[in-house]
C-alpha cells in the first residue's frame, strides 16, 4: 500500500505559524495512522507569496491536497479521512 | 606585504575561585588599515575588583598609547603613574604584556612582570633575545623588549602568573606549575595538533592550569592569550535573493568558484542555488529543534540553512554564548562563523513579501538589519575580517 505523503512546509513564515508541532507527527504520529503516512520536510512551497491576503500558513499538503492554516487536529484529521477513502476503495 | 597571512587572537581566563571578577585583563584590536594588531595583558595588583581596575586601566591605556607609536618608556611612566595606590600596599602596579604585530612580519612584545612568553615556531621554543628598558621614575620596574620577524605558523603565548604559579599549595607542586611546565604541555598539544586554533589552545592551557590547583579551584587569576599567524580560513555566506533575478546566475557562480568554505542561508536563496547549479538539497532530519528551522544538504556547499530565524538565534548566541548541549542549524552555523577568519557575506536585498504580513511575529526582521548586527560583532568580538556585499 503506498504510503500518504505529508508534506510540510520548513520556510520561515510557516515556521513561525505554528509548523514545527506539525513536524512533530514524525516522532509522535497517533498509532493508527504511523504506519501509513511519510513526513517530507520541505522547503518554502511559495504558497505564502500566492494571493494577496494576510498569511494562511502554515501550509500543509497532504497527498497534494493543501491545507492552509494547518494544525495537527486539521492534518491528522485529513490524514484519516484518505486513509478511510482507501480502505473503502480496496473493500 | 605578505597579506595571505592571518593573525588568530584568543584569550581564556579563570578568575580567583574567591571571588566574582578577574583581576587579570586581556584586550585585542586588530587596525585594519594598517594590517596590525595589538594585544595587551594585564595582571591587577590583588584580585577582584579593585584589580580589574588596574589592569582593565592598564590595558586601555597601553592599547591607546601603542596605537598610536607614542615612546615605550614614556607611555609606561604615564601608566603606572596613573594607576590608583593602594590603600594598603601603598603602591600602584599592574603587571602588562603587549604583543605588537604587523602583517608584513615585525612583530615587537612588550613585557613588564608578567611571565616570559612563549615563542613556538615547529613545535619548538623560539629563542628571541631581548632587552630591558627602565621608564625614568621607575628605575626599579624592568620592561623586557622582543623583536622578531613572525612566520606562518608561529604562535606567541602570553600569560598572567597564574598560569606559571598555578598549584602552589599543592604538595605536587611545591614550586607551581612553572613556566618550564607550562611549555612542555603546550609542545605537547602542538606536536599532536599541529593546527590548534588559538582559541582551543588558550582554553587547553588554562584548563590544564587549573587541573594543578589544589581541588582544581582557581587560587590566583589565571588569563592566556594566544597569537597565531596562519592561512586564513574562509568562509562566503550568501543569503536573501538577489534583488534582480538576473543576478541569480552570477551569485550562484560566485558560490561554485570560492576558494573557502560556504554556507548559504535562506530557503529561497537555496531554492535558487539549486536551479542553478543543478544540485539536489534536502533537509537534514538531524537537526530538529522546535524553535530552529532544519539545515539541509546540498552536495558541495558546507551548510544550508533557513534565514532570518537561524540569523537571529546566531546573533543571539553570538552575544550570549553558543548552546553547547544543542545542535541545530543555527549552533552548526554560529560554529562555522567562529571557525572562520575572514567571512566574505553575500546579501541578496530582495524583500520576502510573506514576512511582511503584520501577523507574523516582529522578529522577521530586514535581513538586512540582522545582518548588519552580526557582522559587526564578528568584528569588534571576536576580530573576524568581514567584506559584505549586497546584491
Amino acid at each position: 500500500m503506498e504510503k500518504i505523503e505529508v508534506k510540510i512546509c520548513a520556510g520561515t513564515a510557516c515556521f513561525v505559524m505554528g509548523a514545527p508541532q506539525i513536524q512533530a507527527l514524525e516522532f509522535s504520529a497517533p498509532e493508527d495512522i504511523a504506519d501509513r503516512i511519510e513526513i517530507v520536510e520541505v522547503r518554502c512551497m511559495n504558497h505564502c507569496n500566492k494571493g494577496s491576503g494576510y498569511n494562511k500558513g502554515p501550509f500543509v499538503e497532504v497527498n497534494g491536497e493543501l491545507i492552509e492554516e494547518a494544525t495537527m487536529e486539521k492534518v491528522v484529521a485529513k490524514i484519516r479521512e484518505l486513509i478511510a477513502k482507501e480502505d473503502e476503495e480496496n473493500c | 606585504m605578505n597579506s595571505s597571512l592571518f593573525i588568530e587572537i584568543s584569550s581564556y581566563q579563570e578568575h580567583k575561585y574567591t571571588e566574582s571578577c578577574f583581576g587579570d585583563a586581556v584586550l585585542s584590536k586588530k587596525l585594519p588599515e594598517e594590517q596590525r594588531i595589538i594585544s595587551v595583558l594585564s595582571d591587577g595588583l590583588g584580585s577582584g575588583v579593585k584589580a580589574n581596575i588596574l589592569s582593565s586601566m592598564t590595558t586601555r591605556m597601553a592599547m591607546k598609547f601603542i596605537e598610536s607609536d607614542l615612546d615605550l618608556v614614556r607611555s609606561a611612566g604615564i601608566m603606572m603613574q596613573a594607576l590608583p595606590i593602594c590603600q594598603i600596599r601603598k603602591i600602584s602596579y599592574a603587571t602588562f604584556s603587549i604583543v605588537d604585530a604587523i602583517l608584513d612580519g615585525k612583530t615587537r612584545i612588550y613585557e613588564m612582570d608578567n611571565p616570559q612568553c612563549i615563542i613556538v615556531r615547529d613545535a619548538k621554543q623560539l629563542n628571541v633575545s631581548h632587552h630591558e628598558i627602565t621608564a625614568d621614575n621607575w628605575k626599579d620596574r624592568i620592561i623586557n623588549v622582543y623583536q622578531f620577524v613572525a612566520q606562518e605558523e608561529d604562535r606567541i603565548i602570553i600569560m598572567s602568573d597564574g598560569v606559571t604559579q598555578a598549584g602552589l599549595g599543592n604538595p605536587k607542586y611545591p614550586l607551581g606549575w612553572q613556566r618550564e611546565g607550562v611549555w612542555t604541555f603546550i609542545e605537547n598539544q602542538v606536536r599532536r595538533k599541529p593546527h590548534i586554533s588559538a582559541s582551543a589552545l588558550a582554553e587547553a592551557i588554562v584548563h590544564e592550569a587549573l587541573t594543578k590547583e589544589p581541588e582544581e579551584k582557581a587560587g590566583d587569576d589565571i588569563s592566556c592569550t594566544v597569537i597565531y599567524f596562519r592561512k586564513p580560513r574562509k568562509l562566503l555566506l550568501l543569503s536573501g535573493p538577489p534583488f534582480d533575478e538576473e543576478k541569480d546566475k552570477e551569485v550562484a557562480e560566485l558560490l561554485d568558484y570560492y576558494d573557502g568554505k560556504t554556507a548559504i542561508c535562506g530557503g529561497t536563496t537555496a531554492n535558487i542555488i539549486e536551479r542553478e547549479l543543478c544540485l539536489k538539497c534536502e533537509i537534514d532530519k538531524t537537526t530538529f529543534d522546535p524553535n530552529i528551522p532544519m539545515a539541509s544538504v546540498m552536495p558541495g556547499i558546507d551548510l544550508v540553512t533557513e534565514g532570518i530565524l537561524t540569523l537571529t538565534d546566531v546573533y543571539r548566541m553570538l552575544k550570549e554564548g553558543i548552546d553547547e548541549d544543542k545542535d541545530n542549524a543555527a549552533v552548526r552555523l554560529t560554529r562555522l562563523l567562529l571557525d572562520s577568519d575572514k567571512i566574505d557575506f553575500v546579501i541578496g536585498t530582495k524583500i520576502n513579501e510573506a514576512h511582511q504580513d503584520p501577523n507574523l511575529p516582529m522578529e522577521l526582521d530586514i535581513r538586512r538589519n540582522i545582518v548588519k548586527k552580526i557582522f559587526r560583532l564578528l568584528q569588534s568580538k571576536f576580530l573576524k575580517e568581514i567584506s559584505v556585499k549586497y546584491v
